[in-house]
């Protein structure tokens, strides 16, 4: 099963796939409305607001453990070891 | 195929010390459990651990990922898009089940452990609650439970169990404090979130 390069979501059906394009290494919540990929900003926003949204968390607190996630990510590596410097 | 042969052990040795390392860290916790009694239960040279993990906190890392690696995949396999919250609540505990000494001390000793290891821990609760946040979506929009905002939802559910763990002397002198009272404890709160006449029993 493929796993989102961007948030690490197992994709199971087509649905879950960007646009559901299975062919794509994203998953629809990473997708921007036109299908294409976000943005590190962008995700880090969303990935923050959602551990906000679902645990309660101060935003300092999620926006800690969305960065420590995304350094995990395919689709981050790079970015985050420059937001990191 | 020599190096594949190497790999593979080097592969299989890290796993044992991560299986090692969450008994013993259930067992003697995890800030105070050294590394000399992790090699010694795990029957390997004390160097061993740090060619495996240069630093301790490595060790520790791991040990978390690996749990919620489990616990996620426990989920995915026990739940899908279509479970409904209580089976997702069941599917939690019975992850939790299986971990309970280590995730005791987990939550116990949070506070302690260094910054990566507390921020993989919110990561581990984060793929739980989006398994709950779907299903109690999807269930407050069909008027079968109350309004209540996801993270209340959450917290709720999670400072009921954790209350029980963290106090577990308290309620079950020995054995799984979860085994004994995951029917209480899911009676009640789904009874608490429920819609009034469409409260189902828990079986």
């Amino acid at each position: 099963m493929k796993q989102c390069i961007a948030c690490g979501m197992p994709m199971k059906n087509p649905e879950d796939f960007a646009m559901g394009d299975t062919r794509k290494d994203y998953c629809r919540y990473c997708c921007r409305p036109d299908g294409t990929m976000q943005s590190y900003e962008e995700k880090l926003i969303s990935l923050t607001n959602f551990i906000v949204k679902t645990q309660g968390l101060e935003e300092r607190a999620a926006s800690s453990a969305a960065k420590s996630m995304m350094v995990k990510l395919p689709a981050w590596k790079t970015e985050s070891s420059i937001s990191n410097n | 195929m020599l190096e594949t042969k190497r790999q593979k052990q080097k592969q299989l040795t890290r796993s044992h010390l991560i299986e090692i390392a969450i008994k013993q860290f259930g067992e003697t916790g995890i800030t105070t459990t050294r590394t000399t009694d992790i090699a010694k239960a795990a029957n390997v040279a004390h160097g061993t651990i740090f060619l495996h993990f240069p630093k301790q906190e490595d060790l520790l890392v791991a040990v978390i990922e690996e749990f919620g690696n489990r616990i996620a995949k426990r989920l995915q396999e026990l739940v899908d898009s279509n479970s409904s919250l209580l089976e997702v609540l069941k599917a939690h505990i019975a992850g939790l089940i299986e971990f309970e000494p280590f995730y005791t001390r987990l939550i116990i000793e949070r506070r302690l452990l260094p910054a990566m290891a507390r921020d993989t821990y919110i990561m581990i609760q984060s793929t739980i609650s989006i398994h709950i946040a779907i299903a109690a979506e999807k269930e407050i929009k069909l008027g079968i439970i109350r309004e209540i905002p996801m993270h209340l939802l959450f917290n709720t559910w999670i400072g009921l169990i954790h209350y029980y763990l963290t106090n577990g002397d308290l309620f079950c002198s020995s054995g799984s404090i979860l085994k004994k009272y995951c029917h209480e404890l899911l009676q009640h709160y789904i009874k608490l979130i429920t819609i009034g006449p469409k409260y189902k029993e828990v079986d």
